[in-house]
């Protein structure tokens, strides 16, 4: 999740409440703080809020939340004076585009670094690193509209951004950072996304790199935002980011999108969507009894339009910003946010039912209680697991019915453990110089062609560890358990030959039993005999 | 104890003095040297017929209770340095040279006939004892050379240590041995006991040797000998051997205790497999197909695929593409029955618990597990690739999110924690999402996992016609808390040491 930092002077400017007050309640609309600096605060949002990643977005949350300012932010937009051109081509590459002008600027090299933060945090955590939504800002002053988003060759020229010599879009993708960083965005593609004015300077090559040309620095005024993209994920990008410089005191001006049909679109939809919402609903689900009337109040704190219409229902407005309303139970949560969570009283629900046990956990239990009784401890090993441990140094062959990851984290986990045994000699092995003996057991759950199993394993590691020694314990444990068994001569590398048995419940194999074969105990780096059984319980 | 036989025939006197306490080897040795005056310690062993080591716990026991005298003599000895019995055996070398010559001989001639080291040490001493002189490098013998006091001394050492009395010879010659590295000198203590006055008094007045029962054995209850005998008290405060049992888990204990909270409150247990399809796993949970939760490096993902539950699938597709049927917006896009089908190591125990609900659509429904679930992430001392959770769900008819944290507050009361408070929080399935915090001594508040509604784009599709109420947290992370655990390793890569010490843990 994106850490913002905020600034104290700008949070406190745009907030109008002191930062003591702010931070005190950023957490109860939803937020980790991770730091508290001198001059500045770190959060954590949630990824459901981008329109909080900066610290104008979240100035509006608090204004609500403190009752500095409530109801909806409306944004005024002003006609559109820039159009762009839409080619046929780029709807194969990436199709979605969404514009702005924003004019009467003043920035800051503080409001500059938040900008920029505000870019990142939104192509990581709505643009999903920039493959569904890239954004690019732009100073206006050295382009002339009207501009034209279009497919170009990969071996177009042009200056990028912290380069001074033009490079071919496809150099780009090879020696810029960027490029490099993102060459996989546009990988397999014949042409490429460019955005270019109307005497074919180059604002950007979505969604890899600007152009060097509009650079934004602090004498801006004028900036031309251009949002592209694989869905409608770049609509909620574009109206965060301009809401974001509107609260900074900028004016949002329409820009025209041209279709190559014809068709056109105009670009920044501040207002979105309208909700209705009743008390019976927001009781349901929270548990609060609210009027309709508080119903409105709670909403608008949290930045919504809202009204009571005359059959009761509240009427919601939802800001373009707001991504995450999918449906009512997110309105919900917001009344209960601004009611404040510990306002709500903790009531247990009244159903009378019966707590059961599971069978694995009643059986587990019980082959627990027997092997502690039978002076084995219990541990816990991971489930994950190596080829190299649960059978190269076991001397067993590899089986066919092994679960393996495909990305492996690290060479010792690469694969789900069908047995126990190997995992009991590793613990074994991490206490070679523990006091003997050492008799450890797990009762536990494998995985065996994709299914859980539970086994039950033990070992025994002493200076006299004999086969009889194992061999009197397994039958301690079929009795206790009201098993009868019988075992069979068997060949199994783990063990020696000649002491090694084959354990069958109805005769059928369940498990096997012996002492542990002297190269598995070198492989193992242990010095002393090990015996050692393992059954499948269910 | 062995010792009643021999003890029978000698008990003598008839009052006992109970003032001192006396255990039978402290009697035994009191009257031994009641009778012998001064003894060391093997002498009072050999007639008493207790061991040395007896013989001595017992004599300091008595110096302590001010019956006896522990005297301690220095005694010089001597013995033989290795080269000192080379010598006893084959002759000093000064005597080496002069039994090997008859005339005026050449030291080069000589360092043939005997070895060159005994020459060069040899030549000196035939000088300085007026054997011979040297002259123009021959060796020219003057005809005397009588045996010395230093030759016998070396003979009598040659059989064993011995006092400077018993070697009986002046302490210059010994002394010049010893410069010579051929004998060493030793302190030794020597020490004896003799009985006080008041020790004497109390054998006067006479002591009374009974037997005393030390380990009861079984011929001793069957006769009922030990009615008439008395038992030899112990020493109760000798610190104990320590002894480790065999033990369940501490880990394991904690588990079960929380296991045990749910089924006082009513839960049912439920657990399922660790491979789970993308589909239980995410889709039917609205995580998005494109989220980055679901990618390979935040997910384990197998070779194998799954098939879809035929009467869920397509209603989920719906949910994710347009919201389904309850006006919600859904994620857009198109849903991959592809990327649906495709085989996890479960990221959570939701997978199971989802599936369960959709199963048993009947309310009330109250379910629980406390089981392992996978994530890809690297080892390190507060991470582990796989962990248990916890988590409970209610499904009934009319619940809201007041009595999830009605739930809540109970279940970590029953934890242990006395104060709970409730935060925002965002998880993708639930709405509205709640992140309970409690109260830990020392560390102030501790966010302790998280909970919320299921929503109903989770719920509708699996035909789940009730609220569901949902929370979980990290149970590894908690038994850190309780075990006081640095490393969340151990829990798993157990040291048996550890294992061994750590007593059974408590919520």
């Amino acid at each position: 999740m994106p850490v913002i930092t905020l600034d104290y002077n700008d949070l406190e400017k745009l907030t109008g409440a002191d930062k003591k007050t702010i931070i005190e309640h950023i957490p109860m609309i939803g937020a980790d703080i991770e730091r508290i600096e001198a001059d500045h605060v770190d959060i954590e949002f949630f990824p459901s809020r981008p329109d909080l990643y900066s610290v104008e977005g979240t100035a509006r949350a608090m204004r609500g939340f403190l009752g500095v300012e409530k109801g909806l932010c409306e944004y005024e937009v002003r006609p559109y004076s820039v159009e762009i051109y839409k080619d046929a081509a780029i709807d194969e590459i990436r199709p979605v585009l969404g514009c702005a002008v924003v004019r009467g600027m003043q920035f800051t090299s503080s409001s500059i670094k938040s900008l920029m933060d505000l870019q990142e945090d939104l192509h990581w955590a709505v643009g999903r690193d920039r493959k569904k939504v890239s954004i690019g800002v732009h100073d206006m002053t050295y382009i002339k509209p009207p501009f034209k988003y279009q497919a170009v060759d990969p071996d177009f020229r042009f200056v990028p951004l912290d380069f001074t010599e033009p490079l071919s879009m496809k150099e780009i993708l090879e020696k810029h950072p960027k490029g490099v960083r993102f060459a996989h965005l546009v990988d397999g593609l014949s042409k490429y996304p460019l955005i270019t004015d109307a005497n074919d300077n180059v604002l950007s090559f979505p969604p890899i790199i600007n152009g060097t040309l509009t650079r934004v620095h602090e004498g801006t005024t004028d900036l031309f935002i251009d949002v592209t993209g694989l869905s409608d994920a770049v609509y909620t990008a574009l109206v965060i980011v301009t809401s974001a410089l509107a609260e900074r005191g900028g004016h949002v001006e329409f820009v025209r999108i041209i279709n190559a049909d014809g068709t056109d679109k105009l670009t920044p939809d501040m207002f979105s969507d309208i909700w209705k919402l009743t008390s019976e609903e927001v009781m349901d689900l929270s548990g609060i009894e609210l009027s309709p009337k508080d119903i409105v109040e709670l909403l608008e704190r949290m930045r919504f339009g809202a009204k009571v219409l005359e059959d009761g229902t509240v009427e919601v407005q939802v800001p373009g910003y707001r991504a995450d309303i999918l449906d009512n139970s997110d309105l919900i949560e917001d009344i209960a946010i601004a009611y404040g969570y510990k306002n709500i009283k903790p009531i247990l629900p009244l159903s009378a039912t019966v707590g059961t046990q599971h069978p694995l956990s009643s059986e587990r239990g019980h082959v627990r209680d027997i092997m502690v009784g039978l002076g084995y401890s219990e541990v816990m090993p991971f489930t994950l697991t190596s080829e190299k441990v649960h059978f190269e140094w076991m001397c067993r062959p590899v089986t066919d019915d092994v679960t393996c990851v495909i990305h492996p984290i690290s060479e010792d986990q690469t694969m789900v453990r069908t047995t126990l045994l190997p995992n009991l000699m590793e613990i074994l092995s991490f206490n070679q110089h523990r006091e003997l003996p050492q008799r450890i057991f797990e009762v536990g759950e494998v995985v065996v062609s994709g299914k859980n199993s539970l086994h039950l394993a033990a070992v025994s590691i002493h200076a006299s560890a004999n086969f009889t020694e194992v061999r009197e314990l397994l039958d301690a444990i079929m009795r206790e358990r009201q098993t009868s068994y019988e075992i069979v001569g068997s060949e199994d590398p783990a063990f020696i030959k000649g002491r090694c048995a084959d354990i069958l419940i109805n005769g059928n194999k369940v498990g096997v039993i012996g002492e542990i074969y002297p190269q598995v105990l070198i492989n193992f780096g242990l010095g002393q005999p090990v015996v050692g059984f393992e059954i499948k319980l269910l | 104890m062995n010792i009643s036989y021999e003890l029978n025939d000698r008990s003598e006197g008839v009052t006992m003095n109970h003032q001192y306490n006396l255990t039978t080897n402290e009697k035994i040795v009191l009257i031994d040297l009641g009778k012998q005056g001064n003894l060391a310690p093997a002498e009072l062993a050999q007639i008493s017929g207790l061991k040395v080591e007896t013989v001595i716990q017992s004599a300091f026991m008595l110096q302590e209770k001010g019956l006896v005298d522990v005297l301690e003599q220095v005694i010089e000895t001597y013995n033989l340095t290795s080269e000192g019995e080379e010598y006893a055996r084959s002759g000093l070398p000064e005597r080496q040279m002069i039994l090997a010559i008859s005339g005026p001989t050449s030291l080069e001639e000589l360092k043939e006939k005997v070895s060159p080291k005994i020459v060069s040490i040899a030549t000196g001493w035939l000088r300085r004892k007026g054997w011979a002189n040297i002259e123009q490098g021959n060796v020219i013998p003057l005809g005397k050379a009588d045996i010395g006091d230093d030759e016998k001394a070396l003979i009598s050492l040659s059989n064993g240590e011995v006092t400077s009395e018993q070697l009986g010879v002046a302490s210059s010659i010994v002394q010049e041995l010893i410069k010579r590295k051929l004998v060493n000198r030793n302190e030794k203590k020597l020490r004896t006991f003799r009985i006080t006055a008041d020790g004497e008094e109390l054998v006067r007045d006479g002591i009374t040797l009974e037997e005393e029962i030390a380990q009861i054995t079984s011929e001793m209850i069957k006769s009922g000998e030990w009615k008439e005998k008395k038992f030899r008290p112990y020493d109760i405060h000798t610190s104990p051997r320590i002894i480790y049992g065999a033990k369940v888990h501490p880990y394991q204990r904690l588990i079960d205790q929380m296991r045990q909270i749910f089924l006082e409150m009513g839960f049912t247990e439920i657990k399922g497999d660790i491979v789970q399809s993308s589909f239980w796993n995410f889709d039917a949970l609205f995580q998005p197909q494109d989220h980055p939760a679901r990618e390979m490096q935040d997910t384990f993902h197998l070779k194998g695929t799954s098939e879809l539950p035929a009467e869920y699938k397509d209603k989920v597709r719906a949910m994710h593409e347009h919201g389904g049927e309850i006006g919600s917006k859904g994620w857009g896009g198109n849903w991959s029955e592809e990327i649906a089908c495709k085989n996890v190591l479960r990221t959570h125990t939701t997978a199971v618990t989802i599936k369960y609900l959709a199963d048993n659509p009947k309310p009330p429904i109250k379910a629980f597990s406390i089981d392992r679930a996978y994530r890809r992430e690297t080892i390190d001392p507060t991470h582990t690739p796989e962990f248990e959770q916890l988590e409970g769900v209610v499904m009934d008819k009319g619940i809201t999110f007041a009595n999830l944290l009605g739930l809540l507050s109970e279940f970590y009361h029953r934890m242990g924690f006395k104060d709970v408070r409730f935060r925002p929080g965002y998880f993708p399935y639930t709405e509205p999402s709640v992140e309970p915090e409690v109260y830990v001594e020392g560390l102030g508040w501790v966010e302790l996992g998280g909970a919320g509604v299921f929503r109903k784009e989770v719920t509708h599709p699996l035909g789940i016609k009730y609220p569901v109420l949902a929370w979980g947290l990290g149970v590894s992370r908690l038994a850190m808390l309780k075990l006081d655990l640095k490393d969340l390793r151990e829990l798993y890569q157990s040291d048996i040491d550890w294992l061994r010490k750590t007593p059974s843990p408590k919520l």
